[in-house]
C-alpha cells in the first residue's frame, strides 16, 4: 500500500506541476470530472483523439506552409481547429501559441507562421509526453490497486 | 508683293524677338520660385511649431512641393495660352488690315496712273499742236514765198524789186495776222533784206521790222551751185551789213495798217531772224530760242524757200512761236489737279513749267535758258534733283519713269516723266503730284484703320489675358483646394482608422480585462470568508476588495464608453418590468444611503406601464449611475426617483406637473411631437411610450454653467470633487449616450432649493396594451385606513399623497408620541371626542360598526422605536393593545438586529418590509391585509386555529419582505426544477423571517433569472455566474430529457461535449458538419416527393449546438438554412453557437444569422447548461 500511496503522491505532484507550469488548465480538470463509471477511459480516449487530430493537423499545416503560394485562409482554419481542440483538452500552452499563429496568419507573415509552426510542434510534443507520462502513472496506480486521486 | 514682303519682315521680327521673350519667361519663373521659397521659409517655422505630428508635417511638405510644381505648370500653361492668343490676334489684325488695304490701293494706283498720264498728255499734246501749227505756218509761208518770188523771178528794176517786197509783205502779214499765237515771222532774202512781223506780248503791239534796202545789190544772185554759197549766206552777211539801218514801224494788230512812224532801232534789238545757217540741209528745222521781249522761251522754226528752176535758196522763212501758252495750260491743269508739271529739253533745259517762276536767267549776254535743276520753284528743283540723283546722266531708255514714293522735302510725291521724241527737239515732260492728293485720304484711312485695329486687338489681348489669368487662377485654386481636400480626406480616413483600431482594441480587450478582475474579486471573496484571518488581514483584504470593485467599475465604465463609441452597443429589445427594476435599484441604494443619512424615495406614477420593451440592464445602468452620483454628492436630505408616463394617446393624470416640464422643454416637446407623429404613421401597433424620469437630490448641486458639460467625457462639475468623492467623470457621459440611444434626452433642470434635478425621458415600447391597475377601484370598497408612522418625511408625504388619491384614508406620524396619539384617537373613541386637533380624524367618525368592516393598517418604521434602551419592548406592549383591530406592518432597517426581528415575530408581527417603503410594497401590504381580513371574515365565526392561517398568510406575505419580485416570478412561471428549488429555499429562509441577510444576492439572482426567462443571454458578471452555477451544479440531471443535436467536426470536442451533456441527462446526437445538421432536421424523404426543406413537424431536437467553423457547410450557413426552412411555420429551434472566436463581433455575427446564443470554446460546462436551460425553457411543451 505504501507503493500505492507513493505513486499517488507522485501523481499528484506531477499533475500539480503540469498545472503550475501551464501545460494544462481547468479544462483538463473538467475532463477528468466527466470521467466516471460509465466512461472509465474517457480522458485517455479524448486525449488520444486529440493526438490523432493534432498529428494530422500539424502535417496539413506543414504541407500548407510549404506551398509556393501559401493559402493563409486554409492555414488559418487549420490553426483555428487546432486551437479549438487543444483548448478543449486544456492544453493551454498549445492554445496560446495557436493564438499567436493566427495573428501571423492574418498578417500573412510567412516567417512568423513557420516559427509558430515549430513552436506549436514543440509544445504539442511536450504536452504529449507529459500526458503520456501522466497516463502511465495512472495505469501504474490502477495496476497497483489504488484509485486515482482527484485533483481539486 | 509688298504685303508679302511686309509679312516676311513681320515673321522675321517675330522670330528674332522670341529668344528675349523666352529669357524673360525664365526670369519670371526664377522670381516666382524665389518668392515662393522665401514665403515658405518665412512661414514654415511657425507652422512647424504649431504642428505636433510628424505625419501632418510630412503631408504639409508634400502639399507644398505639390503646390510649387503646380505653380510652374500653371504659369507655363498660362503663358503658352497668352502667347498663342497674342499671335492669333496679331495675325488676324494684320490680315484684315492688309486685305482691306491692298485692293483699294491697287485700284487707286491704277486710277492715279491714268490721271497722271492724262495730265501729262495734255500739255504734251498742246506742245505737239504748237509745233505742228508752227511748222504748218512756216510751210505755208514758204509755199507762198516761193509762189511770189517765182512770179517776180527777174526783177528788172528797182520798182519791181520793191513790188515784190510789197507783195511779200502783204502775204506775210496775212499769215501772221491769221495766227495769233505766232510771235514773229521773218523772211530773209538772199540779198540780205529782211522782212519781219513781230508781236510784243508785253504791250500786245505788233511791229513790222525791216532793214534798209540801200545796202543791197539787186544783182548778185545766189549761186546755189557754188560751194561757197553757204559762206555767202552765213551770218556774217548780216553782220557785215551792220551798217544797215533797221527800222521798226508799229502796226495795227488787226488791219496791219501803219499806225506810227518808222523808227530806226539798233540791230541788237532785233528779234531772231532765221538765217541760212538755220537751214543747213535745206530742210525745215527748229530750235528753242530766247528773246528779250518775252520771259518764256520761244520755239522757232526755219525753212528755206527754194527756187525750183535754179535750185537755189531764195530766202529763208522763220516762224517763232511762244511756248507761253503751254505754260498757261500747264498752270490751268495744275490749278485743277494740284502738283507741278514741267517740260525740258533732252539736255535738261526748262521749256515750260506750271509755276510762275521765270524760266530764263538774265545773264550778261542777255536772257538765257535755265536748267530744271536751277529752277526757282522748290518742288520742281528738288524733283529735278531727285531725278538726276536717281538716274544720273543716264536716263532710262525713252525717259519713261514712274515713281510712287519720291520723298521731296517733307512730302512724298508721284513723279512721272514722259519722253516726247520730236525731230531735232526731243522733250521730256515731268509730272510731280503730291501723293497726298491722290492717296491722301486712303493713306489716312488706312492709318486710322490700322490704329483702330491694333488698339482693338491690344484690348482684346489684354482682356483675353486677364480672362485666362482669372480662369487659370480659378482652375489652379480649385485644383489646390481639391488636393487639400484629398489630403484632408486621407487624414480623416487615417484618423478614423486609428480610432477604429482603438475601439476595436478596447472591445477586444474587454473580456481580457474583466476576467482577471473578476477572478481577483472572487478570490478575495473566498479569502474574506475564510475563518482564520486576523483582524488586520481581514481589514486589508476587505480594503483590497473595495479597491478591486472600484477598479472593476472603472473598467466597466471605460469599456462601456468604448463600446458605445465603436458603435458596438446594441440595445436589447426585451420585455421587462420597469417598476420592479427601479425598485430593486432603490432597495440596493437605500442601504448605501442609510449610511449617509439620506432618504431614498421612489415615486412612480400609476400610469407607468408595467411591462416595457427595452434593454433592462442599460436602463438600470442609467439610473444606477444617476442615483450613485446623487448619493455621492448628497450628505443629508433625500434622493427621489420620480417616474411618470407621457403617452400621447392617453390622458395624463398628473397633468399639471408634466405640463410644467413640457414648458421647460420646448425643443424636446416639438421633437417629441414629431416623433409621435412619425410613430403614429409608421407603427401604430408598436405602442411607444415616453417615460419621464427625474432624479432629485438635495446635494451640493451643479453650477448652471456646467449643466451641459457635465455630460461630456471625463468632466466633473467641480474638479475638486475628484479629491472628495473620486470618480472618473465617465458616469454621466455613459448615461447620456445610453439615453440618447434609447431615443431620449437628459438634462439638468432648474430646481427650487439646493441640489440637482436631472430630468430625462426614454422612448420605450410597450408590448401590448396592458390594462392599468386601478388602485382606486380596488381599494375604495375595502374601506382601508392606513396609519403611516415613518421617519422619512419625503417618503411619507409621497405615500400619503398616493394613498389619498386612491381613496385610502391616511394618518401621518413622524415620531412615537404622535403615533400613540393617533392610535388612541382612532381606537379609543372616548378620547377621540375630547381631542379635535387632528384634522383627518375630525372628518372621520369611526363607529364601532365601521371598525368592523374597515381594514386598519399601521405601518411603523422600526426607527420610531427607541432601540437604544429597552423601552422598545414597552412600546411594543403598547401596540399589542391594537393588535386585534389593526394590521401592523413593520419597516425594517437593513441593520435591524435579529433579536428585534425575533421579538416581532414572536409577538405575531409577521408583515415586515425592508426600507425603503414604496408604492408596490405598500400595495402588497394592503393586499395581504385585505386577504387576511377576508379570510378572517369567512372563518371568523369558526374562530378555529388562527395559527394555520397565519402560516398560510406567512407564505403569501413573504414576498413583501423585500424579495417581492421572487413572488411574481413564482406566480408566473411554475415550471422548471430550478424554480421549485428556488422556491423551497426562499420559503425555508422566510420561515424564519430572516430575509434581509441574503437580500442582495437574491435580488440579483432573481433579476438574472428574469432575463434568462425572457430568452436573452448576455455576459453576466462572473461573480453572478459563479453563484448561479453553484446552484445548478447541485442538480445533476438538470437537462434530463432534453434532446440536443451537436454539430461539431472536431472529434475531441464532439466527445467532450457529448459526455458533458449526457452527464446532465440530455440525449445527444452528433453530426460532423452543417450539411448533416440541416439534413437531420428535415423530414425523411420517404414521405414522397415533398419538398426537401420542409421541417419535420414536431422537431426531433430541442436544441442545436452548432460549431461555427465546419467543413462542407459552416455553422452560419447551416443556421441560415435551418431558419429558412423554418420560415412560414411557427417553429423555432434554439441554436447555440460554439466557436473559438472570442471577439464580440463574432457574437454579433452569430446572432445576426439567427442563432439564439453563443458559447465560446473551451466549453464551460455550467455556462452551457444554463444557456441550454434558458433556451429550452421557452418551449415547455417540448420538454418531456
Amino acid at each position: 500500500m505504501a507503493a500505492v500511496s507513493q505513486l499517488q503522491r507522485q501523481f499528484i505532484e506531477y499533475t500539480t506541476s503540469l498545472y503550475n507550469e501551464g501545460y494544462l488548465d481547468d479544462q483538463f480538470t473538467q475532463l477528468q470530472k466527466l470521467q466516471d463509471e460509465s466512461n472509465p477511459e474517457f480522458v485517455v480516449e479524448v486525449v488520444s483523439l486529440f493526438f490523432e487530430d493534432s498529428e494530422k493537423l500539424l502535417n496539413n499545416l506543414a504541407t500548407a506552409l510549404q506551398q509556393k503560394i501559401v493559402d493563409y485562409k486554409q492555414v488559418d482554419s487549420h490553426v483555428h481547429q487546432f486551437k479549438g481542440s487543444s483548448s478543449s483538452i486544456g492544453a493551454q500552452r498549445v492554445t496560446n501559441v495557436c493564438v499567436h499563429f493566427r495573428n501571423y496568419c492574418e498578417e500573412k507573415n510567412l516567417d512568423g507562421c513557420l516559427r509558430c509552426l515549430q513552436q506549436v510542434k514543440h509544445e504539442y510534443i511536450l504536452v504529449r509526453n507529459k500526458l503520456e507520462t501522466l497516463f502511465r502513472l495512472e495505469q501504474q496506480i490502477v495496476q497497483a490497486g489504488g484509485s486515482i486521486p482527484m485533483m481539486e | 508683293m509688298a504685303a508679302k514682303q511686309h509679312k516676311r519682315n513681320y515673321m522675321i521680327s517675330r522670330s528674332s524677338s522670341t529668344p528675349p521673350m523666352a529669357s524673360f519667361v525664365k526670369r519670371l519663373f526664377g522670381k516666382i520660385h524665389s518668392a515662393v521659397n522665401s514665403w515658405e521659409r518665412n512661414h514654415s517655422p511657425c507652422r512647424r511649431r504649431s504642428l505636433h505630428r510628424d505625419v501632418e508635417q510630412e503631408d504639409l511638405q508634400h502639399i507644398n512641393t505639390n503646390c510649387l510644381s503646380s505653380y510652374y505648370s500653371v504659369f507655363v500653361a498660362r503663358l503658352a495660352i497668352m502667347v498663342m492668343l497674342a499671335i492669333l490676334i496679331g495675325l488676324l489684325t494684320l490680315l484684315t488690315w492688309h486685305f482691306t488695304k491692298v485692293y483699294t490701293r491697287t485700284s487707286l494706283n491704277a486710277l492715279a496712273y491714268g490721271l497722271r498720264y492724262e495730265l501729262l498728255q495734255r500739255p504734251v499734246l498742246r506742245m505737239w499742236s504748237i509745233l505742228n501749227s508752227t511748222v504748218e505756218i512756216t510751210t505755208a509761208q514758204v509755199r507762198l514765198s516761193e509762189y511770189v518770188i517765182r512770179k517776180y523771178n527777174r526783177p528788172e528794176n528797182q520798182a519791181q524789186q520793191v513790188e515784190l517786197y510789197e507783195v511779200m509783205r502783204d502775204v506775210t502779214w496775212a499769215l501772221f495776222a491769221s495766227y495769233r499765237a505766232l510771235n514773229s515771222i521773218t523772211i530773209k532774202y538772199k540779198n540780205g533784206f529782211v522782212q519781219a512781223f513781230h508781236r510784243d506780248p508785253r504791250d500786245n503791239s505788233t511791229y513790222y521790222i525791216y532793214n534798209d534796202l540801200t545796202n543791197y545789190t539787186m544783182s548778185g544772185p545766189y549761186d546755189v551751185n557754188m560751194s561757197s554759197s553757204h559762206q555767202g549766206w552765213n551770218d556774217q552777211t548780216i553782220h557785215s551789213n551792220i551798217s544797215a539801218i533797221w527800222y521798226r514801224e508799229p502796226l495795227d494788230p488787226n488791219t496791219g495798217e501803219k499806225i506810227g512812224k518808222q523808227k530806226a532801232i539798233p540791230p541788237d534789238e532785233l528779234i531772231n531772224i532765221a538765217g541760212i545757217s538755220q537751214v543747213p540741209y535745206g530742210a525745215a528745222s527748229w530750235h528753242v530760242a530766247v528773246s528779250k521781249f518775252t520771259n518764256s522761251p520761244l520755239l522757232s522754226a526755219a525753212m528755206p524757200v527754194w527756187d525750183e528752176s535754179q535750185g537755189n535758196i531764195m530766202a529763208v522763212v522763220g516762224v517763232t512761236t511762244s511756248l507761253y501758252s503751254v505754260g498757261q495750260l500747264m498752270k490751268e491743269l495744275v490749278g485743277f489737279h494740284s502738283g507741278h508739271i514741267y517740260l525740258t529739253s533732252q539736255e535738261g533745259w526748262l521749256l515750260a513749267t506750271s509755276s510762275t517762276t521765270p524760266l530764263l536767267t538774265n545773264s550778261s549776254t542777255g536772257p538765257k535758258l535755265m536748267m530744271a535743276v536751277d529752277s526757282q520753284d522748290p518742288v520742281i528743283q528738288t524733283g529735278a534733283k531727285w531725278l538726276l540723283k536717281a538716274y544720273g546722266n543716264k536716263p532710262p531708255p525713252n525717259h519713261e519713269v514712274h515713281i510712287e514714293h519720291a520723298k521731296l522735302g517733307h512730302q512724298t510725291y508721284y513723279i512721272d516723266s514722259f519722253f516726247l521724241n520730236l525731230k531735232r527737239l526731243p522733250m521730256v515732260g515731268v509730272l510731280i503730284i503730291p501723293r497726298k492728293y491722290i492717296m491722301g485720304k486712303v493713306d489716312e484711312r488706312a492709318f486710322k484703320t490700322l490704329m483702330i485695329l491694333i488698339s482693338a486687338s491690344v484690348c482684346i489681348l489684354i482682356i483675353g489675358c486677364v480672362c485666362i489669368f482669372v480662369l487659370t487662377n480659378g482652375v489652379s485654386k480649385e485644383m489646390k483646394l481639391r488636393a487639400e481636400l484629398i489630403s484632408h480626406l486621407d487624414a480623416r480616413r487615417k484618423a478614423e482608422a486609428s480610432s477604429n483600431y482603438k475601439s476595436q482594441f478596447l472591445a477586444n480587450m474587454s473580456h481580457e480585462l474583466r476576467t482577471p478582475m473578476a477572478a481577483v474579486i472572487g478570490l478575495l471573496d473566498i479569502l474574506i470568508s475564510d475563518e482564520c484571518l486576523t483582524n488586520e488581514q481581514y481589514a486589508t483584504i476587505s480594503q483590497i476588495r473595495r479597491c478591486s470593485t472600484a477598479l472593476l467599475r472603472l473598467l466597466n465604465n471605460i469599456l462601456d464608453i468604448s463600446k458605445v463609441e465603436s458603435g458596438k452597443l446594441v440595445l436589447e429589445e426585451a420585455e421587462f418590468d420597469m417598476g420592479r427594476e427601479l425598485e430593486g435599484l432603490v432597495d440596493m441604494f437605500s442601504v448605501q444611503c442609510k449610511n449617509h443619512n439620506v432618504e431614498t424615495v421612489i415615486d412612480l406614477s400609476d400610469d407607468m406601464p408595467k411591462v416595457v420593451q427595452g434593454d433592462s440592464a442599460r436602463v438600470v445602468q442609467i439610473f444606477a449611475n444617476l442615483i450613485s452620483n446623487s448619493i455621492k454628492f448628497t450628505t443629508s436630505g433625500y434622493i427621489i426617483l420620480r417616474g411618470w408616463c407621457e403617452d400621447p394617446h392617453s390622458c395624463i393624470e398628473n397633468g399639471k406637473f408634466s405640463f410644467d416640464q413640457k414648458a421647460l422643454w420646448p425643443a424636446q416637446k416639438n421633437k417629441l411631437i414629431q416623433q409621435e407623429n412619425q410613430e403614429k404613421s409608421s407603427c401604430k401597433k408598436d405602442n411607444r411610450v415616453i417615460l419621464w424620469f427625474e432624479v432629485d437630490d438635495t446635494g451640493c448641486g451643479i453650477d448652471p454653467s456646467k449643466w451641459e458639460s457635465v455630460f461630456e467625457s471625463f468632466e466633473q462639475a467641480d474638479p475638486s470633487t475628484t479629491r472628495l468623492h473620486g470618480g472618473t467623470g465617465l458616469g454621466l457621459c455613459i448615461v447620456r449616450t445610453l439615453v440618447n440611444k434609447m431615443g431620449g434626452e437628459i438634462r439638468v433642470v432648474k430646481k427650487n432649493g439646493p441640489g440637482t434635478l436631472m430630468q430625462l425621458y426614454l422612448l420605450l415600447g410597450t408590448p401590448v396594451d396592458m390594462p392599468l391597475e386601478n388602485y382606486k377601484l380596488k381599494y375604495a370598497d375595502h374601506n382601508l385606513k392606513v396609519v403611516l408612522a415613518l421617519n422619512g418625511s419625503m417618503c411619507r408625504m409621497i405615500l400619503s399623497k398616493w394613498l389619498f388619491k386612491t381613496g385610502v384614508h391616511t394618518w401621518e406620524a413622524c415620531e412615537w408620541n404622535e403615533l400613540t396619539h393617533i392610535l388612541q384617537e382612532l381606537f379609543i373613541p372616548s378620547r377621540y371626542t375630547q381631542n379635535l386637533t387632528y384634522e383627518c380624524s375630525k372628518v372621520e367618525s369611526i363607529s364601532k360598526q365601521e371598525m368592523e368592516v374597515s381594514v386598519f393598517i399601521i405601518v411603523i418604521d422600526i426607527g420610531l422605536l427607541n432601540l437604544s434602551t429597552d423601552i422598545w419592548k414597552e412600546q411594543l406592549n403598547f401596540l399589542d393593545i391594537f393588535y386585534k383591530r389593526a394590521k401592523f406592518a413593520w419597516v425594517l432597517n437593513h441593520d435591524t438586529s435579529n433579536t428585534i426581528k425575533m421579538e416581532l415575530h414572536n409577538r405575531g408581527h409577521l408583515m415586515m418590509v425592508n426600507e425603503p417603503l414604496y408604492k408596490s410594497k405598500m400595495v402588497q401590504i394592503m393586499e395581504a391585509a385585505i386577504k387576511e381580513k377576508m379570510i378572517s371574515l369567512r372563518h371568523g365565526i369558526l374562530g378555529g386555529d388562527t395559527h394555520e392561517f397565519l402560516e398560510i398568510d406567512n407564505v403569501h406575505s413573504d414576498p413583501e419582505s423585500s424579495n417581492d419580485s421572487e413572488k411574481s416570478e413564482l406566480n408566473c412561471s411554475t415550471t422548471g426544477i430550478v424554480q421549485v428549488e428556488e422556491t423551497r429555499r426562499t420559503r425555508s429562509s422566510s420561515r424564519y423571517g430572516i430575509v434581509n441577510n441574503c437580500f442582495l444576492e437574491l435580488t440579483e439572482v432573481c433579476s438574472e433569472r428574469n432575463k434568462q426567462g425572457a430568452n436573452e443571454t448576455f455576459p453576466v458578471s462572473q461573480e453572478k455566474r459563479m453563484q448561479y452555477a453553484e446552484k445548478t451544479i447541485s442538480e445533476q440531471k438538470s437537462l434530463k430529457g432534453v434532446r440536443i443535436l451537436l454539430a461539431e467536426d472536431t472529434p475531441i470536442l464532439q466527445r467532450v461535449a457529448t459526455i458533458m451533456l449526457e452527464k446532465m441527462g440530455a440525449t445527444v446526437v452528433v453530426v460532423g458538419d452543417g450539411m448533416q445538421a440541416v439534413e437531420a432536421l428535415q423530414t425523411p424523404s420517404e414521405g414522397g416527393m415533398t419538398t426537401q426543406t420542409k421541417m419535420r413537424v414536431p422537431p426531433p431536437y430541442d436544441l442545436i449546438l452548432m460549431d461555427c467553423q465546419m467543413p462542407k457547410m459552416d455553422g452560419y450557413e447551416a443556421t441560415k438554412a435551418i431558419r429558412r426552412a423554418e420560415m412560414g411555420t411557427d417553429l423555432h429551434i434554439p441554436i447555440v453557437a460554439l466557436t473559438a472566436h472570442a471577439m464580440s463581433s463574432d457574437e454579433a455575427k452569430c446572432l445576426e444569422v439567427g442563432m439564439d446564443a453563443y458559447l465560446t470554446k473551451p466549453i464551460d460546462c455550467k455556462l452551457m447548461v444554463s444557456t441550454i436551460l434558458s433556451l429550452t425553457k421557452l418551449q415547455p411543451n417540448s420538454l418531456t
